[in-house]
């Protein structure tokens, strides 16, 4: 009860914040230009196979992209002070000097920047909705509702990553450097380790079948999973890596369902090790 | 029956020695001036009493409740008013008391609460734009929520003018009489000399002295400086000097050209007045001042500059 308390109070503290409308509005955009794009390559396409408007499922993997990049800068940059900041500035003192435990404070900061960047995501997909009814004419109502709510819950697991670090830490410079260390980490360092890693173990770069190793490692990331877990809602396999590398029978770590697996684990591991921190700590 | 009990709490960050093995106890009913200069440890002990942070050796206990292990109920029965506290600078005032009273689960009507503290007007105001001073007194109506048994303050009166300083105690005492606790921190003797039952002062993370103001009062010998022109300095000074000194209560004897200043209790006034004149020397003028007990605390807490702040 007190974490829902917590929750409402720092979802109508969080709602206000300029950045959050900034960073909604381009969302917002880059959905409205997802749904361009995929019209206009339906279009493309339709002329020269003849065929008519694609299925939502194209469209879908049209709004992935930007909805894979900026769904984590939005979390993150909604999450990473959500605690840091409050100890830092002594805001803190107020809502622990009230009846709260410090697990209510994280759980609580989780809910409601949870919440915000739901409402961020979903005005996001409604301008990119509208986009679609406009640009292509008919879209699946059902698929399009799955799509979000999925988004949504990728959108979480970046929200239990901030929130997990923020409590890490009394400095929010720290978190902040954390939060931007791990995004450069996910898009840019992880696939550039398991390709040094396939190198050495393979000697080359460029093979007809790669080796299952190398497809779960790629399938570990947070965004990777966001895809198997799209994937597997829609029953389709366009949008895991083990597609992506031609897998026919991928491994486990690959398989479209254990995608939610791998976002349970990055939603839980930060913020247990969070909890934790945060329940020692001097503040 | 005791509120608030602190035994033998030391509390180190690394080698910085913040508290010394505190010991002090708070009764139930009372007010309790935590008197000290800034980075005494006065807030280290309030972070304590709050489970903000951990002892490093020794026990703190509210209310019979150990204050790691039963910290929300101390919490759901305690007002506190945290040192340097943030408020959410996008939420009214209004919504902050409507935020404390839901986490306290009481039933309090936030506006009367702000009129209380003198914020009404600005209840509709976001707290961002606040001056220091209306900040405090909304932080102040959020620990008034639910009529606390204890009142923890720190450094209450920060950013309020005399006026609204004036207020506060006036409050303080109304909450007091209605039976709550009081324990607050200032390091100015003005603001707790006032109002409190027992004064505790802090110096460099020990208590250097506790009493009642009264009890403080009482503890110094009834000192009087005397300042005493002569109309000559005597040919044998120092034997003069000695001869002042060893009259029965005098504690110092300082000479500055033709000015004597003699410490000495009341009683032996006239005693060192009739032996500075038996130096052969005549009196033109002298003027006595009484030590204060602003005198006394500055005794017990000079030379703290070099104090761990944390």
């Amino acid at each position: 009860m007190s974490a829902i308390t917590v929750a409402k109070k720092d979802f109508a503290d969080a709602a206000r914040s300029r950045k959050l409308m900034g960073l909604t509005a381009v969302f917002a955009l880059f959905t409205l230009g997802g749904a361009f794009l995929a019209s206009w390559a339906g279009d493309l396409f339709a002329e020269l196979e003849g065929e008519g408007a694609e299925s939502t499922l194209d469209l879908v993997f049209a709004l992935q992209t930007p909805a894979g990049y900026l769904v984590p800068i939005i979390a993150l940059v909604i999450g990473y002070a959500a605690i840091a900041g409050e100890r830092e500035s002594g805001s803190l003192k107020f809502l622990l000097g009230l009846p709260h435990t410090r697990r209510d404070v994280v759980i609580g900061k989780i809910l409601g920047r949870s919440a915000v960047v739901a409402v961020s995501i979903l005005v996001g997909f409604l301008v990119g909705l509208i986009g679609l009814f406009v640009f292509v004419g008919s879209v699946s109502i059902v698929d399009y509702l799955l799509f979000t709510v999925v988004t949504i819950l990728f959108g979480f697991v970046y929200v239990c990553i901030a929130v997990g670090l923020s409590s890490m830490t009394g400095s929010t410079t720290r978190a902040a450097a954390g939060a931007f260390g791990l995004i450069v980490f996910f898009w840019f360092i992880w696939s550039f380790l398991a390709m040094g890693l396939l190198y050495l173990v393979e000697g080359s770069l460029w093979m007809d079948d790669h080796p299952d190793w190398y497809v779960s490692l790629l399938s570990l990331s947070p965004d990777a999973a966001y895809g198997s877990a799209i994937a597997a809602v829609f029953g389709e396999g366009q949008f895991t890596i083990a597609t992506a590398y031609g897998v026919e029978n991928p491994p486990l770590l690959a398989e479209p369902w254990f995608g939610f697996v791998v976002l349970a684990v990055w939603a839980l591991v930060p913020l247990g090790i969070g909890l934790w921190q945060f329940g020692r700590a001097d503040l | 029956m005791t509120t608030i009990n602190i035994s033998n709490a030391t509390k180190r960050y690394g080698t910085e020695t913040a508290l010394d093995g505190l010991d002090l106890s708070v009764r139930r009913g009372e007010i309790y001036g935590f008197l000290g200069p800034n980075g005494a440890g006065k807030s280290t002990t309030i972070n304590l009493i709050l489970d903000f942070i951990r002892p490093t050796a020794g026990e703190v206990s509210v209310f019979g409740l150990d204050a790691r292990e039963d910290t929300l109920e101390i919490r759901t029965r305690t007002g506190i008013l945290p040192e340097g506290v943030e408020t959410y600078d996008r939420l009214t005032g209004r919504k902050h008391v409507e935020f404390a009273i839901e986490s306290k689960g009481a039933d309090d009507d936030p506006d009367e609460l702000l009129e209380r503290v003198g914020i009404a007007d600005s209840a509709d105001k976001k707290a961002g734009g606040y001056s220091k001073g209306m900040t405090q007194r909304l932080m102040f109506a959020t620990a008034l929520v639910g009529e606390p048994d204890l009142l923890i303050l720190d450094e209450p009166s920060t950013g309020l003018d005399p006026n609204g300083a004036r207020e506060m105690r006036e409050i303080i005492r109304e909450e007091n009489a209605r039976g709550a606790t009081v324990f607050f921190s200032s390091h100015i003797l003005g603001q707790v000399e006032a109002i409190c039952d027992r004064v505790g002062i802090l110096r460099k993370g020990e208590l250097v002295a506790e009493d009642t103001v009264d009890g403080l009062r009482d503890s110094m010998p009834e000192q009087t400086r005397l300042r005493v022109q002569v109309d000559r300095i005597p040919e044998d000074s120092s034997a003069a000097l000695e001869a002042i000194e060893s009259v029965d209560g005098v504690s110092e004897v300082s000479a500055d050209g033709t000015t004597l200043v003699v410490t000495c209790e009341d009683r032996a006034k006239t005693t060192v007045l009739r032996t500075i004149e038996e130096q052969g020397v005549s009196i033109e003028d002298f003027a006595t001042d009484e030590s204060s007990l602003e005198d006394l605390f500055m005794a017990y807490t000079a030379d703290d500059r070099t104090e761990v702040t944390q």
